[in-house]
């Protein structure tokens, strides 16, 4: 790595969140020629349309001699950062999220008056602990004391130690929610011999802080006093003060009591003990039979992490305290968290976690503390990404202790293992397996989207959001949740009731999800679970209890292969395992024969379209859940198609239409063999390609075949056609379905446009002799198509020549020089001909690939069109925006329902920057980076010749075809709008089916939606 | 300006119908039903000295604002009230000469659908357009001797004009190409006779179908071979071997380098404008 250079070292220097200034400053005295120019210029013209410009530099100011800082910088950027633009971008982002120093001077002032406060808290004399008559009258006990007998006595005296733990000291703490930890160290006197028994500490720490809650709640300083619990565990009540006006929003302190050090001896905290009595906690007396106690990890870890407070905050402030990469760092993977809403909640990956996960990379030399904030995030990411600890655990401890327990043991104990350095206090500890699993996923992904070096790869990575119904292809509520404690009888929980101190959502959540996890199978690519949000409550009410939690809501991404099959095979009748299997799913396994002659166990679930198929994670849950949990499908709400009723026809109830498109495609492909089979035409049959949206499966309402009825026409006998009668109803519209037919090049074709419309003309009469005398089909020949009736489907066949654009283009100068010039007739027929069937063909290939597409294609058209702006944008356009999100989902996975792709859709087009961006919609992956990039430059350099919205693929590089003639930048913008009205709306609505806006999704509902 | 503007319309409407200066207005009905009607607009033919003007000065009658269901049979039929009338062309534009165009094949250029049009009406006599102009009207278009099909009467109809007769276009195709194929043959006919025969200053024209074929002066063949000379002469280029060379290039990076940075400097005060940098 070598020394650091100079602008690093100032910024060692300084220290704090304010460096960055500096050392801009100094960046820019070295440049002073530049940057004066480059205001000069910023005055010169009108930056404030928000409109990129092409960069234009004098030759001198390019070609200046460079100066030692500017060479030090641009050095710097190519060792530690992707590109000069990833790097401002995260130095900005540092910026807004870091506290600035005057906001540190006043949060350090309150912090002040919170220790004198605290400190003056009168002490109580001692009384029993069941005996709280001397707690006053506006204060509850912050916890749930069940059962509430438990012996021991105690008072309150001021704490021996008040110290700030946690974030803030360190420098890592991000807005907007600043908080500062305190801890309390509660006097050796208050606590007793064998506190750490039954809950005694627990209980204790309850009432310290009450006490001292009731105080610290007459004092005006502060604006709110509320209780709240340490990281979601609701045995661990603090204590949350905010100053009072309009400081209000800036920081809150939240005080954790903790016991004394070395109070509690290590040895009885281990995974493999038991703390809780099961005589105290259900009551019963001693069992008889001498079975052992079940150990209670979880409520050892609890009273350990109080006890370590001190010494994990020494760790980090060692290893991150004079690294200033190493804090951004922190902070870039505090943003990323957030950004995913893993922090959140109860088992969340705190900032904490994230920073000792970078000690433990220090610790291991994966990460070098001169290393940049953005190599850190990428080393943790990628560390994340290989290293599953839900099977190998890490260790910070280094000393080969024979006494202390071995990884193997705390496997035992809990899903996921990340041990301090004292190797007895397992850091992960509430982290349940499918959040990790989840975590693993974001980590996959990012590292994927860093190393294709996108352009965006900093607003897709830190600034997009990923809230779960929008990143979950399906997603489930369960509510109420106190059906949950239903469930923990029956799946025989007690012994996890009684380590999580009666806390069943936490207890079932575990073997609940590996129940469906079990059940999806081959469906499921990730089962995530929402996190039991933290609550907060008011001092003078009793602490919430666990089914008032909300909604426990599971996210499913589904794997797109795994939908097609409606059949669960199990294993042959003779075997062992088909009575598990029969045990697995109850009723709905059947014995079953198969075309091989086997005879196995299998569960069939009826599902005839493809919107069923796609809900058939649907039965299972449903079933399962019943089944083994006791949840009856009335508590279940599964938002997967609410939706599909949108894109279903006037009669269809089951189905979403890809079947009746499939059949208009098969009618095609039919067609298409019998043109490449004609025979008699002078020229053969070159290419044949389909130019509707029905051909790409992208048409909102398929075609339905139709059969005239001879009673309502009157027979055209000479041109054998059939006239509508006057008095019978309006025949039905059947919009014909344009194909392209190529033919082979010839030199017989004539070199004259006017001559060539002839000699297609004449292919088209021929075509159409010769499918009616070849094949029986009723067609009918115009000058410029044939139309041909087949099962009911019209197809309108256009004979075309390669050539023909070519010849319409030619213009011939004085001089007699033949150039190329494009004109509308030209353009026109190019796009018809060439461009469509050619989009039309790839879009084909993506519905093969991604069966999602045609529903979210087809929601998105249905929408825009309910908002009546159908007119602005072509039927292409949209299809166009709708592929971009199966080819670019970063930093989501491609939408495997049309749900979610309808509301990315939505996202997309309302936060893309259309001025100042191309949408490059990378059909087939045909450009490469730096074609890109190229497309990026051309595209500034033409803005103002190009439409409001340019969508460019690898086919249409420069002109954008589809969005030449709309929409305009009102209807455009009118679009933008909606779309970001809409998606908090129908947000809200799939993730709240019970809340008060219940609005019921119809067809006609759509048009205000 | 606007004032004068307003009384005279205020006169217009007082004693007669608005109309353009200069025009007469005669309401015109599609028939006895309708309430309201729409005007035709109507003035003596008369251009300017010295421009060329096909239709007859003072028997002509220039009429604007034709709605599209009153065909030329019908406005002759209206119009003959006031004199005979020699003949009438329905135009989509104002055209002092008369343009006896061939029409265009029916298949391969398609009327478009007719909107509002002008119209020249030719009386046999002059005092035809003079009671013309006179004319209060309401004319009607569609009576009861001679109706003009509307609604689900006129779609069908319409839809059986529109089928193409496919024995027609055949014919049309076949007439066409042969003279095409004739007018090609004379074409070649008469480059192969002057091939190689100098002009009366003693150049040759140089054609394609030559002995030796030359290049074809299109702008893509010279654009091909100005290509092929570049990258000729690149190829006989050292890059990187004087140290000027090497010296430049260090530059030319360093510049390119300034340059990105400059337009990342750009986006960024972009981005942040819009505020883009708030993670919450």
């Amino acid at each position: 790595m070598g020394p650091a250079p100079a602008g690093k070292q100032l910024r060692g220097a300084t220290g704090g969140p304010e460096v960055m200034e500096p050392a801009l400053e100094d960046e820019g005295k070295g440049k002073e020629g530049k940057k004066a120019s480059s205001r000069k210029r910023t005055l010169a013209e009108p930056p404030a349309k928000g409109l990129l410009q092409p960069v234009k530099l004098s030759r001198a100011e390019l070609y200046k001699e460079p100066t030692n800082e500017e060479l030090n910088r641009l050095r710097e950027t190519e060792i530690l950062f992707h590109s000069s633009l990833l790097r401002l971008q995260v130095e900005e982002l540092l910026k807004e999220v870091r506290l600035s120093e005057k906001k540190k001077d006043r949060i350090d002032a309150f912090l002040q008056e919170v220790n004198q406060r605290v400190m003056r808290v009168p002490s109580v004399p001692e009384t029993e602990l069941t005996d709280q008559a001397w707690l006053p009258a506006g204060v509850r006990v912050p916890l749930h004391q069940v059962p509430y007998a438990v012996k021991g006595c105690f008072r309150f005296l001021p704490p021996a130690q008040v110290v700030i733990v946690g974030s803030y000291l360190l420098g890592t703490c991000i807005r907007p929610d600043v908080n500062v930890d305190v801890a309390l160290t509660m006097p050796r006197e208050i606590l007793q011999d064998k506190d750490g028994l039954n809950q005694r500490y627990f209980r204790k720490r309850a009432l310290y802080l009450a006490h001292l809650a009731h105080h610290l709640a007459q004092d005006p300083l502060f604006g709110s006093v509320r209780f709240s619990y340490t990281n979601g565990c609701h045995l661990k009540p603090s204590l949350l003060l905010r100053p009072r006006g309009k400081d209000e929003r800036l920081v809150t302190v939240r005080l954790h009591p903790c016991p004394p050090p070395d109070f509690f001896r290590p040895c009885r905290l281990l995974p493999t003990k038991n703390n809780v009595r099961s005589a105290w906690y259900r009551g019963q007396s001693p069992a008889g039979d001498g079975s052992p106690e079940p150990p209670t990890p979880h409520y050892n870890t609890w009273v350990l992490q109080d006890t370590a407070l001190e010494s994990h905050l020494q760790l980090l402030s060692t290893m991150l305290g004079s690294a200033q990469g190493l804090k951004d760092g922190v902070a870039l993977l505090k943003v990323w968290l957030r950004q995913r809403e893993l922090d959140k909640g109860q088992g969340g990956l705190t900032g904490f976690l994230v920073s000792m996960l970078v000690v433990f990379l220090v610790s291991t030399r994966k990460i070098h503390t001169t290393m940049s904030g953005y190599q850190v995030l990428r080393s943790v990411l990628q560390f994340l990404a290989t290293t599953d600890l839900t099977v190998n655990g890490i260790s910070l401890c280094l000393s080969s202790d024979p006494s202390l327990p071995a990884l193997a043991d705390f496997h035992q104990a809990f899903s996921v293992v990340f041990l301090d350095s004292s190797g007895r206090l397992n850091l992960c500890a509430d982290v349940t397996a499918s959040t990790y699993h989840q975590v693993q996923h974001e980590a996959r992904l990012s590292m994927m989207l860093l190393d294709s070096k996108a352009d965006d790869g900093f607003q897709l990575l830190l600034m997009t959001p990923k809230p779960m119904i929008r990143a979950f292809d399906h997603v489930l509520h369960l509510r109420p949740l106190s059906r949950l404690q239903a469930a923990c009888h029956r799946l025989k929980l007690w012994p996890e009731l009684q380590d999580n101190g009666g806390d069943y959502v936490s207890a079932a959540l575990g073997p609940l999800i590996t129940l469906l996890e079990q059940g999806l199978g081959t469906r499921l690519h990730l089962l995530a679970h929402s996190r039991p949000p933290v609550p907060e409550w008011d001092i003078s009410q009793d602490p919430p209890k666990h089914k008032d939690s909300g909604t426990l809501t599971l996210g499913l991404l589904l794997r797109p292969e795994g939908l097609t099959s409606i059949l669960e095979l199990g294993p042959e009748a003779d075997q062992p395992e088909a009575a598990e299997f029969r045990q697995f799913w109850g009723s709905r396994s059947e014995l079953r024969r198969f075309q091989d002659g086997a005879i196995r166990e299998a569960v069939v679930w009826d599902a005839a379209s493809m919107s069923q198929k796609r809900l058939i994670p649907h039965q299972v849950v449903t079933h399962l859940l019943a089944l083994h949990a006791d949840i009856p499908e009335t508590c279940v709400h599964y938002v997967g198609g609410p939706l599909d009723a949108l894109i279903q026809g006037l009669k269809e109830t089951s189905s979403t239409g890809e079947e009746a498109l499939a059949v208009a495609v098969r009618c095609y492909d039919d067609l298409s063999r019998l043109l490449w089979g004609l025979e008699g035409l002078p020229l053969t049959v070159s290419a044949v390609q389909g130019a509707h949206p029905v051909l790409r499966y992208t048409e909102v309402f398929p075609p339905t075949p139709v059969q005239p009825a001879s009673s309502f026409y009157e027979p055209l006998r000479e041109r054998s056609s059939l006239l509508p009668r006057p008095d019978k109803p309006c025949p039905a519209y059947v919009e014909p379905m344009p194909v392209v037919c190529h033919l082979e090049g010839s030199g017989q074709w004539p070199q004259d446009a006017e001559a060539v419309r002839r000699v297609r003309a004449a292919f088209q009469l021929r075509l159409a002799e010769l499918l009616t005398q070849q094949h029986g089909l009723q067609c009918r020949a115009t000058a410029t198509h044939t139309d041909v009736l087949k099962d009911g489907f019209v197809f309108r066949i256009r004979v075309a020549y390669h050539r023909e654009p070519q010849i319409l283009r030619e213009v011939q100068s004085p001089e007699g020089l033949n150039s190329l010039r494009d004109t509308p007739a030209s353009l026109c027929l190019e796009r018809d001909t060439r461009q469509l069937p050619l989009l039309t063909s790839v879009l084909h290939g993506l519905q093969q690939q991604h069966p999602a597409f045609s529903g979210v294609a087809r929601l998105a058209k249905r929408w825009v069109r309910a908002q009546l702006l159908g007119e602005g944008f072509t039927d292409e356009s949209l299809d166009l925006v709708a592929a971009a999100l199966f080819l670019h989902p970063e930093p989501f996975t491609p939408p495997s329902s049309p749900q979610v792709g309808f509301l990315r859709f939505l996202f997309l087009v309302s936060t893309f920057d259309w001025k100042n961006n191309p949408l490059i919609v990378n059909l087939n992956n045909e450009l490469t980076a730096e074609e890109q990039v190229e497309i990026r430059s051309a595209f500034l350099a033409a803005r103002a010749q190009l439409p409001v919205m340019v969508i460019v693929t690898p086919q249409d590089r420069k002109n954008s075809v589809w969005t030449q003639d709309g929409p305009s930048a009102q209807i455009l913008q009118q679009l933008v709008v909606l779309a970001a009205e809409a998606l908090p709306v129908l947000e809200k609505q799939l993730m709240d089916p019970w809340g008060p806006g219940d609005i019921r999704l119809g067809p006609r509902e759509n048009v205000a939606l | 300006m606007v004032a004068r503007r307003r009384k005279r319309a205020a006169r217009d409407s007082e004693d007669r119908i608005p109309s353009p200066p200069g025009y007469a207005a005669i309401p015109i009905k599609f028939s006895e039903k309708q309430q309201a009607s729409h005007y035709l607009y109507v003035r003596a033919h008369s251009v300017r000295e010295g421009t060329r003007s096909t239709w007859p000065q003072k028997r002509t009658l220039f009429v604007l604002n034709v709605p599209p269901y009153c065909t030329e049979e019908c406005l002759s039929r209206l119009l003959s009230s006031c004199g005979p009338v020699q003949s009438v062309q329905l135009q989509e534009n104002p055209d002092p000469a008369e343009s006896p165009k061939e029409p265009g094949s029916k298949f391969f250029h398609p009327q478009p659908v007719p909107g509002f049009q002008v119209a020249y009406v030719v009386f046999q006599k002059p005092h035809g357009v003079s009671a013309a102009l006179a004319l209060k009207g309401p004319l009607l278009v569609s009576t009861e001797s001679h109706p003009v099909k509307s609604g689900i009467h006129k779609w069908i109809r319409d839809y059986a004009d529109s089928l193409p007769d496919p024995e027609a276009l055949r014919v049309e195709v076949d007439t066409f190409m042969e003279a095409y194929d004739q007018k090609i043959t004379e074409e070649e006919a008469k480059a192969k006779e002057e091939e190689g025969v100098p002009d009366e200053e003693g150049w040759v024209k140089v054609t394609r179908r030559g002995r030796r074929p030359v290049l074809p002066r299109t702008e893509a063949a010279s654009l091909r071979v100005l290509e092929r000379e570049r990258q000729k002469r690149a190829r006989k280029e050292l890059l990187n071997f004087y140290a000027w060379q090497h010296r430049e290039s260090k530059m030319e990076h360093l510049a390119q380098l300034r340059k990105k940075f400059e337009e990342d400097k750009q986006r960024i005060e972009l981005l942040r404008a819009q505020r883009k940098f708030r993670p919450y």
